[in-house]
């Protein structure tokens, strides 16, 4: 059975070519919201494996989206990662991307490494 | 006589006398022997080229130059000793009649002068002493100018800094999206597609390339305000050009130019960050290929030992090198336009572009010096005296 990800970033050209990128593995079913307000209602409808979520959005915050996500009773499982385009690959690279117990992804990461870590997460939130 | 006013002097001098007339030798030898027991160093020299070579060989705190030799006439003469001996204090022995030349040497590097037959041996011993003080002074005076100089240049340059830092990281954010979109959609495209056209993994590849070194850009720009380490390795500067080369092969496409490369056998491995140093080369490679429309585009490398004063490298950079050390010299000819006078000062300044109009952004060259710098190396760039610019890239071996 393929994972379900949704994936939350204002940015339409970059999550049509992630989703597009994620799903040509076969491993995955890629839902998309652009708008941040909207996040929590994507996820209830969704309920994905795994949630991808931009930190930098207009109006309201990656980590605003995140609060409300774990605050949600039925949500409050789903793992998060954040998708940065702040930080760069090799800065990461020490701390595998968990700062503060959250785990980050460059933008621009290798795209092995993002799988990888997406892979991981799902293993340890559902094992 | 004049023993009896004769200053006394602590220190003896060390005396050159570059004097043809050995009449008028032997009068200033013995004035200057004749008065006081203190020039414990005297030569003497007839031509400018034992001159030269007599301050390159002994410790001379002085000369009395007479500017009009057998192999060398008129100002020229000061001309020649000064320019090779900045810190060395001249004084001009001219012609009797000649005293407007006189005045006029003092503008030219000269402390002082004397017209022959007008002095006795007190001015003369007095001449000596007042002009080595003077050019001790002023020497010192030069040197505190340029420091101040060098202190506002990094003032400003360190104001630079800090703009672009700012401006760096809200860039990063808003460019960063964009890469990300087009690194995904090429790999999806990459790895998903099957077309009969062999150039079609190519053109991804390169697409791939130049959106990750647009992004390592982003990055290096970051860097600079915290200035991160280096990933060094041993490399092969070779391989890093024709890297450089490959990714900007559709620049070189798009014109008529030959690209000549002239590299040395079996250079030696250099620590280097092969990443950065290619985006140095890349950068030069652009701009040399920007200013020519067409001709030829010369790549060069080579090892050479610095020589003990480091006259190879310019000031600013003269710190990251030690005399006698083995450097690795890159450089690229271009047979363009070169750099308009104007320019020069600017061209390494952030946002410093004569391209705007055809969309520089003016970092490309602030870029590659900051590279260079925290490579500890120097980068050098001139117009070539026939045509066209230069640009060095020098790296030490260490």
């Amino acid at each position: 059975m393929k994972k379900k990800i949704l994936l939350i970033d204002d940015e339409a050209a970059f999550t049509s070519m992630l989703k597009l990128f994620l799903e040509s593995t076969g491993e995955y079913n890629v839902a998309v919201e652009n708008n941040p307000h909207r996040a929590v209602n994507a996820a209830e409808i969704h309920t994905p494996h795994l949630i991808l979520l931009d930190v930098i959005m207009p109006e309201l915050e990656g980590s605003d989206v995140a609060d409300r996500i774990r605050q949600h009773p039925n949500l409050n499982k789903t793992p998060i990662i954040f998708l940065t385009a702040t930080i760069r690959e090799d800065e990461m690279q020490e701390s595998q991307g968990v700062i503060a117990d959250q785990q980050f992804i460059a933008k621009l990461s290798n795209t092995d490494f993002l799988i990888d870590s997406i892979e991981k997460k799902i293993a340890l939130t559902h094992s | 006589m004049v023993d009896q006013f004769a200053i006394q002097y602590q220190s003896p001098l060390r005396v050159l006398v570059v004097e043809d007339n050995p009449v008028d030798l032997t009068v200033i030898k013995s004035m200057l022997t004749g008065t006081t027991d203190n020039y414990t160093f005297l030569k003497t020299a007839s031509t400018i080229k034992t001159a030269l070579e007599i301050i390159e060989e002994y410790p001379i705190d002085v000369v009395i130059l007479d500017l009009n030799l057998p192999d060398s006439q008129g100002e020229k003469t000061l001309q020649t000793v000064h320019n090779r001996f900045n810190d060395l204090t001249i004084v001009v022995n001219t012609g009797a009649y000649e005293e407007e030349l006189g005045l006029h040497t003092l503008s030219n590097g000269a402390q002082d002068f004397l017209v022959k037959g007008r002095y006795t041996a007190y001015t003369l011993n007095k001449v000596l002493h007042f002009a080595i003080k003077r050019k001790k002074l002023e020497t010192e005076l030069t040197r505190t100018v340029q420091q101040v100089k060098d202190a506002q240049e990094q003032l400003l340059q360190a104001e630079k800094m800090n703009v672009v830092g700012i401006l760096a990281s809200g860039i990063a954010h808003e460019v960063r999206n964009p890469l990300a979109t087009i690194l995904y959609g090429i790999t999806y495209l990459h790895e998903n597609i099957r077309v009969e056209d062999k150039n079609y993994h190519h053109v991804l590849k390169n697409i791939k390339e130049a959106t990750k070194r647009a992004n390592d850009i982003i990055s290096d720009l970051l860097d600079f305000s915290k200035f991160k380490k280096l990933q060094l390795d041993e490399t092969n500067i070779h391989h890093v050009i024709k890297k450089a080369l490959s990714l900007i092969q559709y620049e070189i496409d798009k014109k008529t130019l030959q690209i000549v490369n002239d590299f040395q056998n079996s250079i030696p491995p250099i620590k280097i960050d092969q990443n950065r140093i290619e985006q140095v080369i890349v950068n030069l490679l652009l701009n040399a290929i920007h200013a020519t429309e067409e001709g030829k585009i010369s790549i060069r490398t080579y090892t050479r030992t610095l020589s003990n004063d480091l006259t190879e490298i310019p000031q600013i950079s003269r710190k990251n090198f030690t005399p006698g050390q083995q450097a690795l010299f890159c450089s690229i000819d271009d047979s363009g336009s070169g750099i308009p006078a104007e320019d020069i000062d600017q061209v390494f300044y952030p946002f410093f572009t004569s391209r705007r109009a055809k969309g520089g952004i003016g970092l490309g060259l602030y870029v590659a010096r900051n590279i260079i710098d925290i490579h500890k190396g120097a980068l050098i760039l001139k117009n070539n005296e026939d045509k066209g610019a230069q640009a060095i890239v020098v790296l030490p071996y260490r």
